[in-house]
């Protein structure tokens, strides 16, 4: 199927679960709530027709900078082997409440990309069943890949100069 | 486990529990596995991963998309151009550029002598693993050629950086095209001696059949990709199923095994060699004459002889150096068939010379919990073959 056909399916099926759908450079993308994620998701694997059985990626986006509303964004991407199409799922996630149920019932391969939002962006899977940090150390505190996470601090030494060391302990913005 | 009124220590099971990793050589890397045995038998695992964690994500939202390029040399260390062309196309379908033949068929022969050199250096370190020490420096004698062909074109004998932004980063030579050719003709028939050491091997088969079985299914609800992936039977090879870089005018086949045992793997990696030997061979002959890098001076560095007659070249050039490519607002995510299978970069841009996020999608870390679900219910001696065959590169799976 084409992207466009895709689309077309998927809104027809599921019109009041997806927010909008449009084709982003060739490729089919469907925005959804967190609440319907799951359902959405389960008919894009069940569907004979879509048959998404492959699940390609699962990213996570902070849009902070860009002042957007809700600020954070979880990205999955399919494909299906057998009738060889893609699609993109874009899920918005408020910053008061990041949350999400877990895909890893449908697609095992999730396991590792939803610990990895957990670990990367502090997002809570729902259901999960071993959330936990992956590649941080499990004693590490924040979470690198948020865009309000201190680029630049530096351990306090010595005791003498903590006031001094204390100007370099600031968030910088990125060297552009 | 408690402790008895004697002061012993009471485990709750009957059963050992077993380090293996991060220091073992056959972890090919820094991979930390918890074995819970059954007398000989695997019980249960529990991976540790992120000792080569470096941050590449993070630090690439700090730095402009030219400068991504060499960061993404480090990910998948052994074989960095399919890491660099994932990442060029992501930003050139942002760009919406047009790249000229002639780099694309560059990118195909550097990409697939990266693949070649890649599978020599897992087939010299799996069979190593499995107790074949002779093949292990046969593969490290053809891989030498590689890297010295890498170090002609690029300057670099691994981290090329080869590919880039509009094109790739110099035109090669007809010294370096002969070269090539010369290796292609001489690898088959060094193929074939490793498949005479190993293809019949009474111990090799031992060692391989049926071992780390993954059925099709599975193999696809586990998100296990490449090499991996084909040998299960299921036909999934990016330059055919999703044709980049003009992977669409080379005729070549995708070989697929049926078992998805250890020993498939091993025959479809084989076959892939002798794939990318063909592909090569179409691209050298009719690899096309023009430019190898687009003349848009927004996007690569223009010819340095006009520099010192046309102003607009110096502006071009300047404004490249010191402030480097703005890509256009938006976020895209475009997949390639690595060595070991899909690589694909997602870039979100926020409309400014530095990317807003870069998200690797490495098939080595998709594979790890597939791979340790394998090494569930084998024996303890197969755990270092099944690690052998998936083919993790711990520099993707960590970042």
């Amino acid at each position: 199927m084409t992207s466009e056909e895709i689309i077309e399916k998927v809104k027809s099926d599921q019109g009041e679960d997806i927010q909008s759908a449009e084709v982003n450079l060739g490729d089919a993308v469907i925005f959804v709530a967190p609440a319907a994620l799951h359902k959405v998701a389960g008919y894009l694997k069940m569907d004979a027709d879509l048959n998404f059985d492959y699940l390609s990626h699962i990213t996570g986006a902070d849009y902070l900078n860009e002042d957007r509303d809700p600020r954070f964004e979880v990205v999955y991407e399919f494909h299906s082997i057998d009738k060889n199409h893609s699609i993109r799922m874009r899920v918005g996630l408020e910053e008061e409440d990041p949350t999400i149920p877990t895909v890893s019932d449908l697609w095992r391969g999730a396991l590792y990309p939803e610990r990895e939002l957990f670990d990367m962006f502090g997002f809570k899977i729902m259901g999960h069943p071993n959330l936990s940090r992956l590649i941080m150390p499990d004693e590490w505190g924040g979470h690198p890949l948020l865009k309000d996470y201190p680029l630049t601090t530096e351990d306090i030494a010595f005791s003498h100069n903590r006031d001094f060391k204390q100007d370099l302990v600031k968030t910088k913005p990125p060297t552009r | 486990m408690s402790v008895t009124e004697q002061g012993l220590l009471e485990r709750e099971k009957d059963s050992m529990t077993l380090n293996m990793g991060p220091q073992h050589p056959s972890t090919h890397g820094v991979f930390r596995v918890v074995l819970e045995m059954d007398g000989e038998v695997v019980d249960a695992t529990e991976p540790h991963i992120g000792f080569l964690h470096t941050g590449i994500e993070k630090t690439a939202e700090a730095k402009r998309y030219v400068h991504v390029i060499p960061m993404t040399d480090r990910l998948d260390y052994l074989s960095p151009p399919s890491n660099n062309l994932a990442f060029c196309l992501t930003t050139e379908k942002l760009l919406q550029t047009e790249i000229p033949e002639r780099a694309n068929y560059l990118r195909v022969i550097m990409c697939e002598l990266a693949r070649m050199a890649s599978h020599l250096v897992w087939l010299a370190t799996h069979a190593l693993d499995i107790g074949a020490m002779t093949v292990f420096l046969y593969c490290w004698r053809e891989r030498e050629m590689i890297l010295d062909l890498n170090e002609e074109i690029s300057g670099v004998r691994m981290m090329t950086s080869y590919i880039r932004l509009g094109g790739v980063a110099k035109d090669a030579t007809p010294g370096w095209l002969r070269g090539v050719r010369k290796f292609i003709d001489y690898l088959p028939a060094k193929i074939d001696e490793y498949e005479r050491l190993l293809t019949n091997n009474p111990i090799w088969i031992d060692r391989t059949q049926g071992i780390g079985v993954m059925s099709r299914e599975d193999a696809i609800n586990w998100s296990m990709s490449g090499p991996v992936l084909r040998a299960s039977g299921a036909n999934f090879d990016l330059r055919k199923q999703r044709p980049y870089s003009g992977y669409e005018n080379f005729d070549f086949e995708v070989p697929l095994g049926k078992n998805g045992d250890i020993y498939d793997r091993y025959l479809v990696r084989v076959a892939e060699l002798r794939e990318s030997c063909k592909i090569v061979e179409q691209a050298l002959k009719n690899l096309p004459t023009g430019p190898y890098k687009v003349e848009d001076s927004k996007i690569s560095l223009p010819n340095r002889n006009t520099l010192k007659s046309s102003m607009e070249a110096l502006i071009h050039h300047f404004k490249l150096v010191s402030e480097g490519v703005s890509v256009p607002k938006g976020e895209t995510y475009v997949p390639v068939e690595g060595p070991r299978g899909e690589v694909g970069f997602y870039i979100i841009s926020d409309g400014s010379n530095v990317p807003s996020r870069v998200k690797l999608r490495a098939p080595s870390f998709m594979a790890i919990p597939g791979m340790c679900a394998m090494m569930e219910g084998c024996f303890i001696a197969d755990v270092v073959g099944i690690i052998g065959s998936i083919d993790i590169v711990m520099g993707e799976v960590d970042r």
